[in-house]
């Protein structure tokens, strides 16, 4: 298992070695605390998590024991192992606080009552040891209180941790110092978030909502005021300040029933206590009878009755519904007509430009929430890039405020804001006709600071990104599929720029580059590597369908072979090849990690070979591979069955793993492959690996199968069969399961004999063709190319 | 004397033997359609269109249509030979016995089409229109609707048309006028003018009912806000007879280039009473289904016009003497020898002989498809069927009038100076055929509907149903040593069809004009390959089958197959050369230039 080891801080006098984080407790084990708990344990560490002893429990941790068997159950999880659990141990706050004695952290995530809190920040005052750091993850109660009539040993040793909910997927972290905190608890604490628990630390200060919630919640406020205020279908409103705004497709009202409605006016409520007197947020506000009815009536949202939307199941068939916001009665949902929704796909100009009354509504809604924002700088943040990076990792918007104001033109923006009787923060003034980010001539990233000058966005030590490179460095070599980048020190980086990084002829051809000019060129070692949301989803699908329909079966065969032929070159190549995943790896995406020499994964990677799904087999070598690791692998009796019978459930069933951990259960990934918690760390991560593997390199030995053969072939058609009667499988499923079947054993081979590499190979490009030429497996293509889901047929 | 033999050999050979009929009669609803049921239905036809429609085409052409009074008064005969024309069935020939058609499969109708068009093109107009507002109605049609209606069509005792064109739109119905008032009597009153309509107004039926696209009151700009009205020319009354006279009339008719015995008519509606055909804005959904079936219908127009032009042609090459054969006298006790014995005629005759044989192939297996859209019993083979039908739409209204006017010049050619005056009668096939290759959208839009449309749906899946029994007969015949030379040609032809496809997907995703820019010669591309497959399975029967007891019809096939693979086929690389060179010529060239 990777641990999490301290970093170094750079500061004066040279290098400090922070104090280990070697223990966790979280006490509160709601949502949120048993998710930071879960996030620690993936992060390898021991973790105790506890919460209150019931009135008349005859199990006193009955609430964290619950709480860590629901989230066994929990989808999305929160755990990234379903062994990580054994990490966390139950306990309560009566009996265990002793165990805070062991902690190098106690996180506090109780409920939001400030008298609460500091009670229990007393009793963990007594038991705690010297040193360790006491953090809390309120996110409406100011630090400034929760440390009033603390002692000073107390506040010189806790911080606020905000994390988002879900802990495990929203990378923001914000972390707010008092001014009695210690600097290294400060720095431990930004260590232990980054490289441990992988989350983006953005130091706030302590302000109300900090900074994501504060921005956040005015944005919230505005695009529902507004689009009750101006008429809107739910729908519109979310298709406007949805995509187009580089925001989540849920929008604003889906956003609401995923968080739950009846949290809103409890945020409200804690806002409007907090806020400074002449707050925006204080103007906008508006208690909404409709929210309150809904809430009244049990219609909280997913977990609720419903909520804006909701599933109706009458009838057998699911259909989705929207509330229509002045009958206040379900209808099925309305795709909403207007021209300022494709208007927006040109830009966020366009789309506030666009005259009809969405690219009026996007105006009303960006306008105050983008001046908002501006106006906060330096209020709740040092800088603007701390704000853009909260939004980003807090909210998961595309851009930060001040990029969309970049977007907009910041002078153009001051302008219409003016025409829109609406003030101009001084920030914004200040920026004038220049943008809040610029390149230097060194092409470096810099912000505009508050003193009105440019400052380097400086990255964390240790983190090396791709876009940085780009941003200084022109490619080596490349096409419109995929390009080859210098990283330095010898190392390569093969980027895949593709739709979802789907691989094509293209992508092929630059990895054959690669392969070429690594020696010629004198580097040392190759990463694959890219910084969109997904590795690779595998083959273009589309194209491949396409070639199917017009029945270019030589076309296919040839690209069949050609991936077989360039992913094994990869292998082969004489210097190290290093896959850093990170999203989905998926079919040919998760075939190209197979053959790499090692993997650095981001710990949120997702692999899998899916290829059954759409009616195929794995043919890039994917079968070859998966085969080999299972045959190799030593906890497996001799004889070739064990490890067939793994693959073919495997591959047979689609199965994808929910992290890298998992991948390794399935070894997609190898037991010895890295995980990095960071994506911002991954790169370095791989090219670390990578140099170290370049030493003394040798290209790995061919393999050579014994697989069963027809025996082997028929006990697993038998199974399939098993599966068809008791109607477990489709009976596409079982012509698949066949053809997966007479690959994995080997075709007409005996234990006897020896396959090759190559044989295999063959036979997984005969299976695949003949797939293809299936219109079963056609209609499941086009059935996942057309709706994103799999075809049962 | 002209005259014209229905290709009955032909058309049963198409039926029976090149396709399965057994598969069309195994269809519940098509179980009378046996082979024999169908000869003698073919023979009928060919009787109405050899004795009666035939001998007035020439004289139709001379007199053309009368416009008297607001009335059109259609040539000495057509009236006459309408009313035969509906005493036999005719119009009902493939329409539900429901409504009391004669319920037979489409793939038996398109040879009473063929041979209507041959015989009198322009007398073919009149029902034909009829058959799409059938259809129109059968599937958007209110009951009510439909029982009032549908019976009249099919019958033949009333007609139909389409009225779509406007003064200023034409392709572009996005720009379409003429509006629709809702009253409170669940009708509407419809205004505007409407041109081109063939059919418009004439003296064959007591009826005429008009399919008008008009815009509602609030409709969205565009083709979004359009919707299909039923505006008859009489109002039914309580007994479903024409009634009142509705205020739809005819202002002028046009004077054309051909089909001037075709009445084709500037329609005025002044608040004339019309019923909403389907849903509001949805017309033009209801539009298409009509339009796919009309270019269906132009497509065998090709067909028929190149038939006679090719009958003409025969004829008069064996009969006309002129000059010595260059190889020496083969007739020595005539002054000269025929016209045949020439090899560039009878390179001519061959090509004109191989296009219509191959079309009349095409038709059929488009209209067997038809056949198992509307009737096959899984929802996959109905699927399949409709998926090679939106497909081979607009190859079959583009090729076969394309290719059709051609051969209808290649007749008149033959005849020399003959050809060029009116006695023949042959230049009036060339006039008539012309006006096919530009109505139903003009062929440019076909293949523009071909590549930007057809092509990429559901990502190459109605190619699937061509491509993929070609692909299939090209592999099982691969080992057939005897149809090698078929094969190689096909197989190579083929492969290029696959390559430009591929090629054209991929090139016009990332830029929509060279998708453009191949449109015309792929569409070409693709009918050449689809004809050259039916002769090659053409060739493989007739070998089976030759030396028996119609040794000169498959003896004839197999040469005609082979002139095809030789001759015409290997356009192909042209087209093929010319679709690779993409775009760049003539998007670069400057406007003004022109």
């Amino acid at each position: 298992m990777h641990r999490w080891r301290p970093g170094y801080r750079h500061g004066h006098g040279g290098d400090l070695k922070l104090p280990a984080i070697e223990r966790v407790a979280v006490i509160g084990a709601g949502v949120m605390g048993a998710g930071i708990a879960a996030q620690v344990a993936n992060a390898g560490l021991p973790v105790s998590l506890l919460d209150i002893v019931p009135d008349g429990a005859n199990r006193r941790n009955v609430i964290a024991e619950n709480a860590i068997q629901r989230m066994l159950k929990t989808n999305p999880a929160p755990l990234m192992h379903t062994k990580n659990a054994k990490r966390i141990t139950p306990g309560n706050i009566e009996d265990d606080l002793s165990v805070t004695a062991d902690c190098d952290l106690i996180i506090e995530a109780v409920v939001e009552n400030l008298e609460i809190k500091q009670d229990l920040y007393r009793r963990v005052e007594m038991n705690r040891k010297k040193n360790s750091i006491v953090t809390s993850n309120t996110s409406t109660i100011p630090l400034s209180h929760l440390i009033a009539e603390m002692p000073a040993s107390f506040a010189h040793d806790f911080a606020i941790t905000h994390f988002f909910n879900p802990p495990r997927y929203m990378r923001l972290l914000e972390l707010v110092a008092g001014p009695q905190t210690r600097l290294e608890v400060i720095e431990t604490l930004r260590d232990f978030g980054d490289r441990a628990l992988g989350k983006t630390v953005v130091e706030c200060k302590d302000t109300p909502g900090f900074i994501a919630n504060r921005i956040g919640i005015l944005w919230m406020e505005s695009a529902v005021r507004f689009a009750i205020e101006d008429g809107f279908t739910v729908e519109e409103a979310d298709a406007i300040v949805g995509r187009p705004m580089g925001i989540p497709k849920t929008g604003i009202f889906g956003l609401m029933d995923l968080v739950g409605i009846d949290l809103q006016p409890h945020v409200q409520r804690s806002m409007l206590a907090l806020l400074p007197d002449k707050d925006l947020y204080r103007d906008l506000y508006q208690p909404s009878e409709l929210v309150d009815q809904m809430i009244a009536e049990g219609y909280t949202g997913r977990k609720g009755k419903g909520g804006f939307y909701r599933l109706n199941r009458a009838g057998g068939k699911k259909v989705k519904e929207a509330l229509d916001l002045e009958t206040m009665t379900y209808r099925a949902t309305i795709k909403p007509d207007l021209e300022s929704i494709a208007a927006g796909k040109k830009g966020l100009r366009a789309l506030v430009e666009h005259p009809d009354r969405g690219g009026q509504y996007a105006w009303r809604v960006l306008s105050h929430t983008l001046s908002y924002a501006a106006a906060l700088v330096p209020d709740i943040a040092d800088n603007v890039h701390a704000v853009d990076e909260a939004m980003r990792n807090g909210y998961a918007w595309k851009s930060g405020p001040f990029e969309m104001i970049d977007q907009l033109g910041p002078a153009w923006f001051a302008n219409r804001l003016d025409q829109s009787n609406l003030e101009i923060p001084p920030l914004l003034s200040a920026v004038g006709n220049q943008t809040f980010y610029r390149t230097d001539d060194n092409n470096r990233l810099q912000f505009f600071g508050t003193d009105s000058t440019y400052h380097n966005v400086e990255r964390p030590n240790g983190v090396l990104l791709l876009a940085d490179i780009k941003r200084s460095t022109k490619r080596v070599d490349g096409n419109r599929s995929a390009s080859i980048w210098d990283i330095g020190d010898g190392v390569m980086c093969l980027e895949c720029h593709t739709k979802m990084n789907a691989l094509d002829a293209g992508v092929f051809e630059i990895i054959g580059k690669a392969i070429q000019q690594i020696p010629v060129k004198g580097f040392h070692a190759l990463i694959i590597y890219n910084e969109g949301d997904n590795f690779s989803v595998g083959v273009n699908l589309g194209l491949a369908l396409f070639a199917a329909n017009i029945a270019a079966w030589t076309e296919i065969t040839k690209t069949v072979q050609q991936g077989q032929k360039i992913y094994k070159a990869l292998k082969y190549a004489p210097f190290p090849v290093i896959a850093a995943p990170s999203g989905m790896a998926l079919g040919g995406g998760c075939e190209l990690l197979l053959h790499c020499d090692a993997v650095q994964a981001h710990a949120e990677t997702y692999a899998g070979l899916v290829e059954v799904g759409v009616g195929l087999v794995p043919a890039w070598g994917g079968c070859k591979e998966l085969l080999h690791r299972w045959s190799q692998h030593c906890e497996h009796p001799k004889g070739p069955m064990p490890a067939v019978t793994k693959v073919f459930e495997t591959i047979g069933t689609a199965v994808v793993a929910k992290s890298a951990q998992e991948a390794k259960t399935y070894l997609f990934l190898q037991p010895d492959d890295g995980i990095t918690m960071n994506r911002d760390r991954l790169l370095a991560d791989a090219k670390e690996r990578a140099l170290a593997l370049a030493e003394n390199y040798s290209a790995p030995e061919k393999p050579e199968f014994h697989l069963p053969g027809q025996t082997g072939e028929v006990a697993l058609t038998m199974a399939v069969d098993d599966l068809y009667r008791t109607g477990k499988a489709t009976a596409h499923d079982v012509v698949v399961g066949k053809a997966l079947a007479h690959v994995l054993s080997g075709g007409n081979t005996d234990m006897t004999e020896t396959l090759s590499e190559d044989q295999v190979l063959g036979l997984e490009r005969k299976a695949i063709v003949n797939l293809m030429k299936t219109t079963a497996t056609l209609a499941r293509m086009e059935h996942m190319l057309e709706t994103g889901k799999p075809l049962r047929n | 004397m002209a005259t014209y033999t229905a290709p009955l050999r032909d058309l049963r050979f198409v039926y029976e033997e090149l396709f399965d009929a057994e598969e069309i009669t195994a269809l519940e609803a098509y179980r009378d359609a046996t082979p024999d049921l169908v000869s003698a239905i073919y023979e009928e036809g060919a009787k109405l269109c050899q004795n009666e429609l035939f001998p007035l085409n020439r004289s139709g052409d001379e007199e053309g249509c009368h416009f008297e009074n607001g009335n059109v008064r259609t040539p000495e005969g057509f009236r006459s030979a309408y009313a035969a024309y509906v005493d036999g069935g005719w119009g009902g020939l493939n329409c539900a016995p429901e409504f009391g058609g004669q319920g037979m499969p489409h793939s038996v109708n398109i040879a009473l089409e063929e041979m209507l068009c041959s015989a009198n093109l322009s007398f073919s107009t009149y029902p034909g229109l009829t058959r799409g507002v059938y259809r129109a109605l059968r599937v958007f049609g209110s009951e009510a609707i439909k029982q009032l209606y549908l019976p009249r069509l099919v019958s033949g005792k009333w007609s139909g048309t389409m009225c779509l064109t406007e003064p200023h739109c034409g392709t572009d119905l996005g720009l379409l006028r003429t509006r629709a008032e809702p009253t409170k009597q669940d009708n509407y009153r419809i205004t505007g003018t409407k041109i081109f309509i063939t059919a418009g107004e004439h003296d064959l039926t007591e009826n005429i009912v008009h399919l008008v696209l008009a815009r509602l009151p609030d409709s969205p700009k565009g083709i979004k806000g359009i919707s299909l009205f039923l505006v008859p020319k009489f109002m039914p009354n309580e007994q479903g007879e024409p009634g009142v006279r509705n205020s739809v009339t005819c202002a002028s008719i046009e004077h054309k280039m051909g089909i001037k015995a075709s009445a084709t008519c500037v329609m005025n509606l002044q608040e004339a009473t019309g019923w909403l055909v389907g849903q509001p804005h949805r017309g033009m959904q209801a539009m298409f289904t009509m339009m796919n079936d009309a270019r269906l219908g132009v497509g065998m127009q090709g067909l028929g016009i190149a038939e006679i032009a090719y009958q003409a042609a025969g004829a008069y090459a064996k009969e006309r003497l002129q000059g010595r054969s260059i190889t020496g006298t083969k007739q020595p006790d005539k002054p000269a020898d025929p016209l045949i014995v020439h090899p560039d005629i009878r390179r001519i005759l061959l090509t004109m002989r191989s296009f219509t044989e191959g079309a009349r192939a095409l038709t059929c297996w488009v209209a067997r498809n038809l056949d198992f859209r509307d009737k096959a019993e899984t929802e996959e083979a109905r699927q399949a069927a409709d998926d090679f039908v939106q497909v081979m739409t607009p190859i079959v209204k583009a090729f076969l009038t394309d290719y059709g006017f051609e051969v209808t010049n290649m007749g008149l050619q033959v005849h020399g100076g003959h050809g060029y005056i009116r006695e023949t009668g042959v230049e009036q096939y060339v006039r008539d055929a012309r006006i096919t290759q530009i109505y139903e959208g003009a062929n440019g839009i076909q293949a523009l509907d071909l590549v930007g449309r057809k092509m990429p749906a559901h990502t190459g899946r109605y190619l699937r149903s061509f491509f993929h029994p070609v692909q299939r007969w090209i592999e099982e015949q691969s080992t057939n040593t005897e149809l090698q030379p078929f094969v190689l040609s096909i197989s190579k032809a083929f492969g290029r069809l696959q390559l430009a496809t591929g090629h054209i997907a991929q090139a016009g995703l990332r830029n929509p004009d060279e998708g453009g820019a191949a449109a015309s010669e792929y569409l070409r591309l693709f009918g050449l390959v689809a004809l050259g497959y039916l002769w090659a399975r053409m060739a493989q029967i007739s070998i089976e089958k030759q030396g028996g007891d119609d040794n000169a019809f498959y003896a004839a096939k197999i040469v005609t197959a082979r002139f095809f693979m030789e001759r015409v086929l290997p356009q192909t690389g042209s087209l093929f050369a010319a679709i690779m060179s993409g775009s760049s010529t003539m998007m670069e060239f400057p406007d003004e230039t022109f």
